[in-house]
């Protein structure tokens, strides 16, 4: 850069030939004329110009400059940034009037807010040379209109030139000075982007020495009082109409082509001048056409305009960008002068108002004008390259990798979700203006610069009065801020409306190149002004500045911000990428990678083909995101795991999202029972003892399965059973319970033809028998396994084992089969047997079942006894005690209160509902009384020492069930007549065992559907040799390993459960949060995973927080490039 | 001013490849020949990751304007941009684009597909009149030099206009010292690249 500017600060006594951009050729001009001071606000395309006098200002005030290089310091021109085009054009005028030179450089739309100073000054008086250079954006590049400066001369009544490429720029700024100096009147160059912005070869020469001393002259005309304004109008059109302006109207009509033929007379001025004259370089049909080229355009050059026109061309062609400028003019011309020609311009073939020109346009307008095809053998295009251009991913600009404000947006994106609410954010102009995109969306409305906190006022205003009054909210940079966005505060502040503003404050003006602004001054040469204390002077309550990395403290003080009536204000600082500043910040000998083993991978099941619910949107991905940062209690998906292998994160987040139709197909996708496992699940999901707070996902089963409308709806399961692919293989299910049942679910979605016998007239088993009627919903269960039914499923009632058919008969009919027929046989202690006449014993089962049946025979106010720790002690305690309040229900148990083996949570509800417990007792011996009235003298189990003698009406045994040994024929047995089986494999023949029946099984409801599960597994295994492992067991060992005393579940008692607390983390394959929601350009995507480019990570780091999945971390590296 | 036949040059990329410092490059080459050069460049929002294009026309009345069939030499620094590109060559064209791919957001959000390099390699191979793709750049030098890296295989190109000594000529002069042997290190494998398996360049 030092080089570069010095090259321009350089005089030149003989030309010298160098390549630059026209705005650096319109830089050098200026300083060839010998300009004095640049003021300008940054603007593409007019940026490069004011960089160049920024370089120019620190190298001219360099003291070791100075010394250094006398000649290129010695004539200084002061330069600054203003806040904003409208303080840049008085400054200007204002400079000028002090006798220095000025020029004042802005964008298009600048001039729309320097205008008001320029419209004045032209009835009062300049001093010095005064040129305004103005760059327009036909085509919109980076502009919000495509406007037309060119009316800018006859509006404000002023020179202005109009160049067509970066060597016109440079001569005509030269001209331009001069003029402004010698008719006292400011002086316009309009550029467009292909002039600004397009490179030529320049001749530097020789820069202007003639040093301007500061003066100040009292002129009446210094002083706009409307007495003085009509003489000055009249003088300012007669300025117009002077001989400098004469003879340079006269010089800039340029007659770029002179042919012989005066078929065709071609008008051009701009750009337009360099397409034509290139495409008719190109072909033969050049002597056939005369051009004029117009530099200097208002005053409009009419004397040339008519010389040229009255060589009688038999059409005329007039080519300008944007507005009809020019052919207005010469319309205006041809009528006054009455000529009658032909004339051809907007409208005609591809010519329009809007849009830039192109070779391709211009070219296809030139045939069409001369009724000629132009053809070039030479450059054939390749052959069917259209289709390439079909469906190519396009590349729209994004915020940079790192850039501080996604990290804003992101945490807007978690703090006021915009799916949720009505919500509007109204940005501003600049870099930040990209969160309106995909993926951040987080913008309503972009308008011109500074309008931000106008619309977020406006629009608050309008829904002030109504029931819907919300405050709004304005997005803005911190340079817009400087720019035009104070003024708005103020208003804001001081009609009292209800805003929050958000400013960008990334310490710079980002969009246009790094420039500084009042906020962020980066040099000596400027005082920084501090925004909150600036704002908290104007009065604003809340002014709050945050650290968009830090997304879960920003979150917080934008809930804040939002409650607060009235202007609150939040400044979100982080430097921006390119600055110092945020390099330094920066990790280094760091790297940031992805563990693909986490990132879009379910965690909860390795078949890829079993269903899964989980909706995939990215607002979901959004909620567990959120969930990561902000939830108060974090628990890895694998600490509450379910023995049926439901993906209870995927149900949890589901519920979260609000989605619960969702949150029970993912319970179905895996078992049948939602219902009743909501009712009477031991949840092993949540028995874990490191961590105290955990999910209630039984109590959430239930709520979600309470749903009546959720609840009937099964078509999904049905639906997937019907379009299984069809292994034509049948298998027999001996047993309805729950262990059965849920073989029977798993099968039939996997294709297999599923029959299953039942001894009973009814299907449950010990569900239907056993568990107490209050303890579940019965209707449900009958419905939930009802649906097997209508999946495909045929049941044999009333056919028992060994009596309707034999095993052996079974496997030879079917391809397998499951024997899941339970313990139905309860254990009875011969002491009671042969003690207790029979009206006053029972066991559990048939205690239960009667119980069930609404035929028990125990009367009101009895004792009744019960033996046994184990589960069914407990319902049957409770059972009895239901029976009649007045009942005394005791339970005698061999075990110490933590030893039993029924689980907590049954013995607490027992307990509380008033059952008395005989811990470590045993009965000793039994006598009757003569009322009948059995006696039962009880022992300490431990040291037999006696304890207590209880009276009592009636005895239950709860000790255990078995089963009638001979129906298990050819099977090997354990000590309690369980079957022996490896993952339910009996051994013998095709035949797996489930359920209570099965060595090593696990009790309770969940233990029966697991086993139920892996016996299907095993089946597949037999079957079609299926690949994939029962992927229960870790939690299932955990419903019987843990210590009774740890037992106690989560969120017991809490009756209000704040679900938002909670986040339940676990790697999921329906995820794409990071590229859905936050999209640094960084992340790619490679087979499915997201992948980090570390070329074009800046190691911000924010991307670790981003990640619902766990899977993103820092490693310390040596950083290898990776290739994208 | 060397009056030599138009050639028109077109450089495509994205934001932070080097396409301006590539396009200043071939300008200073032009300017120690004496031969006329005119630049365009597009680089609306580059360094917000858009593409960047810059045109290049040597000669007499000759812009770096591009339009349709008009470009004799493409220097495609990012496969998508060089696919972007077709339509402006033709069938004299010289092309040469390297593999590295920069996927924009689309295609991470699987909304569309990045195209297939191999497809347009043949293509472009039965298409133009000589076409150089580089499937793989000297692993250890950065990316952000791959520009000069192609321009050194490119001027062992046969309709190239510039060759190696005048190009490192170019390089000096451009870069005032800073950076120097690394770039003229990855302008220099440029010019080894794949020497073996092609016939000797014109200019060696």
């Amino acid at each position: 850069m030092k080089e570069r500017i010095k090259k321009i600060l350089i005089s030149y006594d003989t030309p010298h030939n160098t390549c630059v951009m026209g705005n650096e050729g319109i830089a050098r001009a200026a300083i060839e004329a010998g300009v004095d001071g640049v003021f300008s606000y940054p603007g593409t395309p007019s940026t490069e110009i004011s960089e160049i006098f920024n370089h120019v200002n620190n190298f001219q005030y360099d003291q070791a400059n100075k010394e250094k290089y006398p000649d290129l310091t010695s004539h200084p021109v002061y330069f600054e940034y203003s806040i904003n085009e409208k303080i840049a054009m008085e400054k200007a005028i204002a400079f000028s009037i002090g006798n220095k030179s000025a020029m004042c450089v802005m964008k298009n739309v600048g001039m729309n807010i320097a205008s008001d100073a320029l419209l004045s000054v032209t009835y009062q008086t300049i001093i010095a040379p005064l040129v305004i250079v103005v760059c327009d954006d036909p085509g919109c590049h980076s502009s919000s209109n495509e406007q037309d400066s060119r009316y800018w001369g006859p509006m404000a009544s002023v020179p202005i030139f109009n160049p067509a490429t970066p060597e016109d720029a440079f001569e005509m700024i030269k001209l331009a000075f001069e003029l402004s100096g010698k008719i006292k009147l400011p002086v316009l160059v309009r550029t467009t982007t292909r002039v600004s912005h397009t490179r030529g070869v320049l001749s530097y020469g020789a820069i202007k020495q003639e040093a301007r001393e500061a003066k100040f002259e009292r002129l009446p005309e210094h002083i706009n009082i409307p007495a003085r304004t009509a003489v000055a109008h009249t003088r300012l059109l007669d300025k117009l109409k002077s001989e400098p302006i004469l003879a340079l109207l006269k010089q800039e009509s340029k007659l770029k082509l002179n042919a012989v033929d005066t078929a065709f007379g071609i008008i051009s001025s701009g750009v337009a001048t360099s397409y034509v004259t290139e495409i008719l370089h190109q072909n033969d049909f050049l002597h056939r056409v005369s051009l004029l080229d117009l530099g200097l355009i208002h005053p409009f050059p009419e004397k040339e305009v008519l010389s040229f026109l009255s060589r009688g061309f038999e059409k005329i062609l007039i080519l300008e960008e944007l507005d009809p400028f020019v052919e207005n003019a010469v319309r205006n011309l041809t009528q006054k002068n009455k000529l009658d020609q032909q004339i051809f311009g907007k409208g005609f073939s591809n010519l329009t108002v809007t849009g830039e020109f192109s070779l391709d346009l211009l070219r296809t307008v030139l045939e069409d004008f001369s009724n000629t095809t132009f053809n070039n053998t030479q450059k054939a295009p390749l052959e069917n390259h259209e289709i390439f251009l079909d469906h190519l991913p396009p590349r729209p600009p994004t915020l940079c990798s790192g850039c501080p404000h996604r990290a804003t947006f992101y945490l807007l994106k978690l703090a006021i979700p915009r799916e949720q609410s009505e919500l509007i954010m109204c940005g501003d102009i600049g870099c930040f203006g990209l969160g309106a995109l995909p993926p951040l969306k987080m913008i309503d409305t972009i308008n011109h610069m500074g309008m931000s906190i106008s619309m977020a006022q406006g629009l608050y205003e309008s829904f002030h009065a109504s029931e819907k009054s919300k405050k709004v909210v304005a997005l803005l940079g911190d340079g817009t801020f400087f720019h035009s966005g104070l003024t708005s505060l103020v208003n804001a502040v001081y009609t009292r409306a209800n805003i929050l503003v958000i400013i960008f404050d990334n310490r710079t003006t980002g969009m246009t190149g790094h420039q500084p602004h009042p906020g962020a001054s980066r040099t000596p040469k400027y005082h920084e002004i501090e925004i909150a204390p600036l704002l908290k002077g104007m009065g604003i309550e809340v002014v709050e500045t945050i650290n968009p990395y830090n997304v879960t403290d920003s979150i917080d003080k934008v809930n804040e911000a939002m409650l607060h009536q009235g202007v609150s204000v939040l400044i979100s600082k982080a430097p921006c990428i390119f600055l110092p500043e945020f390099k330094d910040k920066m990790e280094k000998k760091m790297k940031i990678i992805v563990d693909h083993s986490r990132c879009n991978t379910c965690e909860n099941h390795e078949d890829k083909s079993l269903s899964c619910s989980r909706c995939y949107t990215p607002k979901n991905n959004l909620s567990r995101a959120k969930a990561k940062l902000l939830a108060e209690i974090s628990i890895p998906g694998e600490e509450q795991l379910c023995p049926a292998n439901i993906c209870n994160h995927g149900f949890f987040n589901s519920i979260l999202e609000g989605d619960t139709h969702s949150a029970i197909e993912i319970v179905r996708d895996k078992m049948l029972f939602a219902r009743t496992c909501g009712d009477i699940c031991h949840r092993p999901c949540e028995l874990f003892s490191s961590y105290k707070n955990l999910i209630p996902i039984k109590k959430l089963k239930h709520l979600v399965s309470s749903n009546e409308e959720l609840f009937i709806d099964f078509s999904s399961p049905i639906k997937r059973a019907e379009e299984a692919i069809k292994k034509h293989k049948s298998v027999a299910i001996i047993g309805a319970g729950p262990a059965g049942l849920s073989a029977a679910y798993d099968l039939i979605q996997s294709g297999y033809e599923v029959c299953v016998f039942e001894k009973e007239n009814t299907v449950g088993g010990m569900v239907t028998y056993a568990i107490p009627y209050f303890r579940m919903d019965k209707a449900g269960f009958d419905y939930e396994a009802m649906q097997l039914q209508k999946m495909g499923v045929t049941f044999y009632l009333n056919q028992s084992l060994g009596k309707d058919f034999t095993l052996e008969h079974l496997t030879e009919k079917f391809d397998s089969v499951i024997l899941a027929i339970g313990m139905n046989k309860a254990k009875t202690l011969d002491l009671i047997e042969q003690n207790i006449p029979s009206e006053s014993r029972m066991d559990v089962l048939h205690f239960l079942k009667s119980f069930n049946q609404k035929e028990s025979m125990i009367k009101n106010g009895s004792v009744v006894f019960i033996i046994g720790g184990g589960n069914s002690a407990m319902d049957a305690a409770r059972s009895a005690k239901r029976l009649h309040s007045t009942n005394r229900i005791i339970v005698s148990c061999f075990e110490t209160e933590s030893q039993m083996p029924a689980f907590y949570e049954e013995v607490k509800h027992a307990q509380a509902e008033g059952i008395e417990f005989l811990y470590d007792s045993c009965i000793n011996s039994i006598s009757v009384e003569k009322s009948g009235k059995t006696i039962l003298h009880l022992h300490t189990y431990s040291n037999d020492q006696s304890l207590l003698i209880v009276p009592c009406d009636y005895i239950i045994t709860a000790i255990g069930q078995t089963t009638d040994p001979r129906v298990i024929l050819n099977l090997t047995t354990d000590d309690d007549l369980r079957i022996i089986n490896e993952n339910g494999f009996s051994g013998y023949k095709n035949v797996l065992v489930a359920g209570d029946i099965s060595s090593g099984n696990n009790m309770s409801v969940i233990g029966a559907i697991a086993s139920g599960k892996k016996a299907a597994i095993g089946v597949r295994k037999l079957l079609e040799n299926y690949a994939y492992e029962y992927e229960g067991n870790f939690a299932l060992e955990r419903l019987n390993a843990i210590p009774t005393p740890q037992r106690s579940p989560a969120n017991e008692s809490e009756e209000i459960f704040e679900i938002e607390k909670y986040n339940l983390f676990q790697s999921c394959q329906k995820c794409n949060h990071c590229i859905d929601n936050f999209g640094c350009p960084a992340m790619v995507k490679v087979n499915g995973k997201v992948e980090i480019n570390a070329n074009r990570c800046t190691l911000c780091g924010l991307c670790i927080d981003v990640c619902p999945n766990n899977a993103i971390r820092w490693e310390a590296e040596k950083l290898e490039s990776i290739e994208a | 001013m060397n009056m030599i036949k138009n050639i028109k040059i077109l450089i495509a990329g994205v934001g932070g490849q080097g396409v301006v410092f590539l396009s200043n490059l071939v300008v200073e080459a032009a300017m120690i020949s004496n031969i006329p050069v005119s630049v365009s460049e597009i680089h609306g929002l580059s360094q917000r990751g858009g593409v960047v294009t810059s045109g290049i026309g040597l000669g007499a009345h000759c812009t770096g304007f591009i339009g349709k069939a008009s470009v004799d030499f493409l220097f495609g620094l990012e496969p998508l941009e060089t696919q972007r590109c077709l339509s402006y060559l033709h069938k004299n064209s010289s092309v040469i684009f390297g593999h590295y791919r920069i996927q924009p957001y689309s295609v991470n959000a699987e909304i569309t597909q990045y195209p297939e390099l191999s497809v347009l390699a043949t293509y472009l191979e039965k298409q133009c009149k000589e076409a150089v793709f580089i499937k793989e750049f000297a692993k250890h030098i950065d990316p952000i030099l791959y520009n000069v890296f192609m321009l050194g295989r490119a001027s062992r190109m046969n309709d190239f206009p510039f060759q190696e000594p005048l190009l490192e000529a170019a390089i000096n002069n451009t870069l005032h010292g800073t950076k120097n042997k690394e770039t003229m290190d990855a302008f220099k494998l440029g010019v080894a690249y794949e020497f073996d398996k092609k016939q000797a360049p014109l200019n060696s």
